[in-house]
């Protein structure tokens, strides 16, 4: 058996460790787990910070549909948070039982999916619902979102941190302009442009700083706000009403910006974007004995929680897929009452969790990376990788990432403010999401494989603490030239 | 060998496929060895060949894949040049290297390159080297007062290997120089070493001046305005310029300043996957031939083709060659 503590903080869950191994050995002494499976037996002990998450206390996972040999070994995963002290020994036994599939844990689970990649998993429409009916969410909830984050409020809303930025593009504005290579035209983008806050800091920023050193670089900006929603665009407005002349409202796919804004190719001096990588559709993978499996997953809500649901929004149990679907492509409207659509919203994202099983790369030819990475780019990465590792590909992202670069200038460059995991080992030393924030996904990024994409796309990518406030996971990655 | 009117030629590199770059990768990395190396290269080396000659080609390169990049190749080959050889974790990255004395004078090895080439096909060919001030912007320069002074010393060497290569057959070299447009105020003396690498070589020397195209990106932006009226003095037969991705805008210097030199223009964006049509080409064709009559007119790609993939690369090489086709039709040839 592996145990594998991916936490290494000594005061979380003290007990559960020496728990795990206790029980384990009794349950293998008493009968309840054979010596062979014993001895394929992965447990991996976690810490989930996220109070609302996707996971049960104790997580079996199975290996996906096979040809035989390259089935993944039986694993466990056990958040210590979530483990009610003298509970472990029940949810042990149980997760060994030849028919855990079947017992009384699983019975009653009402399914949203069938197995895939998270990515294509119905959480993210949640997440997608949760932006754009976000006012809907915040009536319901009493308070705004940006209370619910870290701080209660956003860091792309700090005011010194976009000051000390405007300063180092207004650097970059002059260094060209004394090398006589300063397009007439300066093109900064936004992606993910909330409220439009950050965008009217900036530009505020930027006047008063270019007035105060007479350069007469604002009047050539051109600024454009990019989101995938008009509502969004349109919301944003008021932000930047004193600088609404140099600014433009495109719609576009922040995983595709490039598709939107071909026109604009190696011309946009600097892109930015805050809290937008963490929150694009994510999978994860594991790496194993030399090995890449895709890890698969299929959203429930509980029997238990099923039966609350149904009674509270009048739909009966067999009928929330339905509803849920229907909630999704129209919002809380999709039943009768209103209020009981809202109920409904709350309640299913509330209570949904996620099975999974991993699923051997060679099973799954057909399965595909996302931009700039391939199955064997992937290999050289992890060549020096801990082995059992899982981590997030962070698809979205990357693939944002990869069709973002093109539309940088020569000496253009790209500023994205979020969580980072910036080295691939952090995955073995601390969760990184999904968890739930709110009505949205909370997911840290894969800086170490953004790193790697982007050297082979031309940048070194470098991560930078946000220093604005105490306490603050946001990193602040920035692009240079690579040579 | 005759060629027609408008001929077709690649600018150097072709499509480098992902498994050789893993192969490359591999040697650095001494999980494979230089003669598994080499004879891999000559694998990739001949069906670059082929490619060319099934697009249509009127002159061929090697496809520049034994080249981990466009400076390596040579640094590594020049007597005097000390290497760090464990500075690469990608074989595309640059090695560290530096000048700690005179460079000698001495063989550089480009001809057996040559002589696989020509070996290897019937059409005409064409090898391409980097020229000596963009080399001498990648060597950390420890001896030279001067990186004019360095440059200099690097040409006389490379002159030395140019006319070996005439001696074993070239008729068509290439001189890359797109640092020129990364450092515009070294252009005079850019020339004047440039004129020493050409002394005395008897071959159709064109130079091929772009924006950059490390990583598949542009590494500046700018006009062509620096070169002139500098570049007038260059005893080349022919300049190599890209005006596909860029528009056709600095074709006016040639009305302005009447450079004597033929024009090889750039008619493929190689930083774009999106393949162009034969008519597109043919448009770019005519619109340069309003200032360049056609007998002084090579049609060829913005720059290399080496970060496209193999299917793109030759499907725009394919429309490069029906491109030519169409206006040499016009023309009656």
């Amino acid at each position: 058996m592996n145990l594998h503590l991916n936490y290494t903080r000594r005061d979380s869950a003290p007990a559960t460790t020496s728990d795990v191994v206790e029980t384990v050995l009794s349950l293998l002494e008493e009968g309840h787990l054979q010596p062979a499976q014993f001895a394929r037996l992965q447990i991996h002990l976690d810490w989930l910070q996220y109070k609302h998450n996707f996971r049960e206390a104790i997580t079996v996972i199975q290996g996906g549909e096979s040809q035989g040999e390259n089935v993944a070994p039986m694993e466990i995963r056990i958040d210590s948070r979530q483990v009610a002290p003298g509970a472990l020994r029940d949810l042990l036994q149980k997760a060994f039982s030849p028919d855990f599939s079947e017992s009384t844990e699983t019975k009653g689970r009402i399914y949203f999916e069938d197995f895939r990649s998270f990515r294509t998993s119905i959480a993210w429409e949640f997440n997608r619902l949760y932006w754009t009916r976000l006012r809907d969410w915040e009536k319901a909830t009493g308070r705004s979102y940006e209370k619910a984050l870290p701080g209660g409020k956003s860091d792309g809303h700090d005011i010194q941190a976009v000051a000390h930025a405007v300063g180092d593009f207004w650097t970059l504005l002059k260094d060209l302009d004394s090398q006589n290579r300063l397009p007439a035209e300066i093109f900064i983008l936004e992606i993910g442009v909330g409220m439009g806050a950050h965008a009217g800091m900036w530009l505020d920023s930027f006047c008063t700083l270019d007035q105060s050193r007479g350069t007469h670089y604002y009047p050539r900006l051109r600024f454009l706000l990019g989101d995938y929603s008009l509502a969004t665009l349109e919301h944003s407005r008021p932000a930047v009403k004193k600088h609404i002349d140099l600014c433009s409202f495109i719609a576009l796919d922040a995983l595709d910006p490039i598709k939107t804004l071909s026109f604009l190719r190696h011309k946009v001096l600097h892109v930015h974007s805050t809290n937008m990588y963490d929150n694009l559709p994510d999978e994860e993978v594991v790496w194993r004995d030399n090995r890449i499996f895709w890890v698969q997953s299929r959203a429930y809500v509980p029997g238990a929680d099923a039966q609350q649901i149904s009674q509270a929004c009048d739909v009966a149990v067999a009928d929330i897929p339905k509803a849920v679907n229907r909630l999704l492509e129209i919002g809380p409207e999709a039943l009768p009452d209103r209020a009981k659509g809202m109920i409904l919203w709350m309640e299913v994202w509330k209570a949904m969790r996620t099975e999974e099983r991993l699923v051997d790369a060679v099973d799954m030819p057909d399965a595909t990376f996302p931009a700039g990475l391939s199955s064997a780019h992937m290999e050289d990465i992890l060549r020096n990788a801990p082995n059992d590792l899982r981590f997030h590909l962070s698809s979205g992202a990357l693939d944002s990432f990869r069709n973002t670069l093109p539309l940088l200038h020569p000496r253009g460059y790209l500023q994205v403010q979020d969580i980072f995991a910036t080295d691939l080992q952090d995955y073995s030393m601390g969760f990184h999401g999904p968890g739930k924030l709110d009505g949205s996904i909370v997911n840290w990024v894969n800086g170490a494989l953004l790193r790697e994409v982007a050297e082979r796309a031309g940048y070194d990518l470098h991560f930078a603490p946000f220093q604005y406030r105490t306490g603050s996971k946001t990193s602040v990655l920035y692009t240079t030239q690579r040579e | 060998m005759t060629l027609p009117i408008l001929p077709t030629t690649m600018v150097g590199s072709y499509s480098m496929p992902g498994w050789l770059e893993r192969l490359k990768t591999d040697y650095f990395a001494r999980r494979i060895s230089r003669h598994d190396l080499d004879e891999i290269h000559d694998a990739a080396v001949r069906s670059a060949i082929k490619d060319q000659e099934m697009a249509g080609l009127d002159i061929v390169t090697d496809g520049e894949l034994r080249r981990d990049n466009m400076i390596d190749y040579f640094v590594e080959r020049l007597p005097g040049i000390q290497i760090d050889r464990s500075s690469k974790k990608f074989y595309y990255d640059f090695y560290d290297s530096e000048v700690l004395g005179k460079i000698p004078m001495a063989a550089v090895g480009l001809v057996e390159d040559f002589r696989f080439l020509l070996a290897n096909t019937e059409r005409a060919a064409k090898i391409c080297i980097t020229g000596p001030h963009s080399l001498c912007k990648r060597v950390r320069n420890k001896h030279y007062p001067t990186e004019e002074a360095l440059a200099t010393d690097i040409a006389r060497v490379m002159n030395m290997e140019l006319k070996e290569l005439v001696k074993a057959g070239a008729r068509f070299i290439q001189i890359d120089e797109p640092y020129y447009s990364g450092f515009p105020e070294d252009i005079n003396w850019g020339v004047k070493v440039l004129n020493i690498l050409v002394e005395g070589v008897q071959a159709k020397i064109a130079v091929h001046i772009c924006y950059g195209n490390r990583y598949g990106k542009p590494s500046w932006e700018g006009s062509y305005r620096y070169l002139f009226p500098a570049i007038l003095e260059a005893k080349v037969n022919s300049l190599s310029l890209e005006f596909a991705r860029r528009g056709g805008e600095d074709l006016d210097l040639f009305r302005e300043f009447k450079p004597p030199f033929e024009l090889g223009a750039g008619v493929i964006d190689v930083k774009d996957n999106s393949v162009e049509t034969p008519d597109i080409v043919a448009e770019r064709i005519r619109k340069t031939m309003k200032v360049v009559p056609p007998e002084k007119l090579y049609v060829l790609p913005d720059c290399g083709l080496f970060h496209l993939p193999r299917d793109i690369a030759f499907a725009k090489l394919r429309a490069m060659v029906e491109g030519a086709r169409i206006v040499r039709k016009e023309l009656g040839k």
